[in-house]
């Protein structure tokens, strides 16, 4: 079995990819939850309300995924910059599924922090 | 509004025109509708730096995305395991299970054993609908191999038996062939489905 050294900063990296790509979907869906976005608005937002470092790459298609599992539905608005946006809103299946993912968030977070308290004590 | 150099124009097109030819597999509809967005993406990013678009502007904003193939990898992809949970069909779920098997061994074991579940399921609910067809021929026969072992075969009814066999069920393979071809291709279609859900998890959306 192949030994894992704690400090190699890959091994890190890994961790903090896989961590971010799980936070993902609940992001895009949290930021619909108000208003409706577009495309270039949700990466915007992604950027500014929180740390995650998102490819532009990636958005696209999981919002097509997000649409074809009826949690998002899209429209094209026109718009003052010349061509139409496409607009994407939450469903009612997906503003269930962002709660429910929000509530497993917050007791998942909770637990994390209770056992991650010790560790800020001791720096 | 925006203007666009003609150099910049054509890095557009090419990219998109790229990105439209490797999304195999998408409807048309949805193709049109993936490429005006990123087009409109492209055009209002670059245009933040100013009132005209440059190559070299565009240029910044494709490498962004990625190239055509990987954005098309992951459109098609996503789509594909999307509707495949969604559908629940086994035909988009052999097609899922079929990308996978091109990328990792345990992807080509799910899609062999997903393969060989739906056609046994299938063979046994065709054998079951075929027996009173076929009241002599079709079943469950045990054939006598060579030395001590045996065959078990299950045949439709077609052609005559071997000489040597012996039918095992009777009609009960009515009953036991519908209820278990049923139940099999029940039990792969959840292995599949969470086959496809295990490859989905696995799939990294983010560069690394």
């Amino acid at each position: 079995m192949r030994e894992v050294d704690p400090k190699d900063p890959e091994t890190g990296d890994k961790w903090e990819v896989q961590l971010r790509k799980g936070c993902l979907e609940l992001a895009i869906l949290a930021a619909l939850w108000s208003q409706k976005l577009y495309g270039l608005e949700i990466l915007r937002r992604l950027e500014s309300d929180s740390d995650l470092i998102v490819s532009e790459g990636t958005v696209y298609p999981l919002l097509s995924r997000l649409k074809v599992l009826g949690l998002v539905r899209s429209e094209w608005v026109e718009s003052d910059a010349g061509h139409p946006r496409k607009y994407y809103a939450l469903t009612p299946v997906g503003k269930q599924r962002v709660l429910d993912m929000s509530k497993t968030w917050a007791r998942f977070s909770s637990s994390m922090s209770k056992l991650l308290a010790p560790l800020g004590k001791g720096k | 509004m925006t203007t666009v150099d003609g150099d910049a124009q054509q890095k557009i097109d090419a990219y998109l025109a790229r990105l439209r030819g490797r999304l195999r597999g998408v409807n048309e509809q949805d193709v049109r509708e993936i490429v005006e967005e990123l087009r409109n993406h492209i055009l209002e990013k670059v245009s933040l730096g100013g009132a005209e678009v440059t190559a070299s502007g565009v240029g910044a904003t494709l490498a962004a995305l990625g190239s055509p193939e990987e954005l098309a990898s992951a459109y098609t992809t996503d789509s594909l395991l999307a509707r495949a949970e969604v559908s629940r069909s086994p035909v988009r779920i052999l097609e899922s299970l079929f990308r996978s098997a091109s990328l990792s061994i345990a992807g080509f074991f799910a899609f062999l054993a997903s393969i060989v579940g739906y056609l046994l399921g299938v063979s046994f609910i065709l054998c079951a609908l075929l027996k009173p067809v076929h009241p002599q021929t079709a079943g469950l026969w045990i054939l006598p191999g060579s030395a001590d072992d045996f065959l078990i075969s299950l045949r439709l009814g077609f052609g005559s038996a071997p000489p040597g066999a012996r039918e095992l069920l009777g009609w009960w393979i009515v009953p036991i062939g519908l209820v278990g071809g049923v139940g099999l291709v029940m039990l792969t279609t959840r292995f599949g489905l969470w086959c496809v859900g295990q490859y989905r998890k696995s799939r990294v959306l983010l560069p690394g």
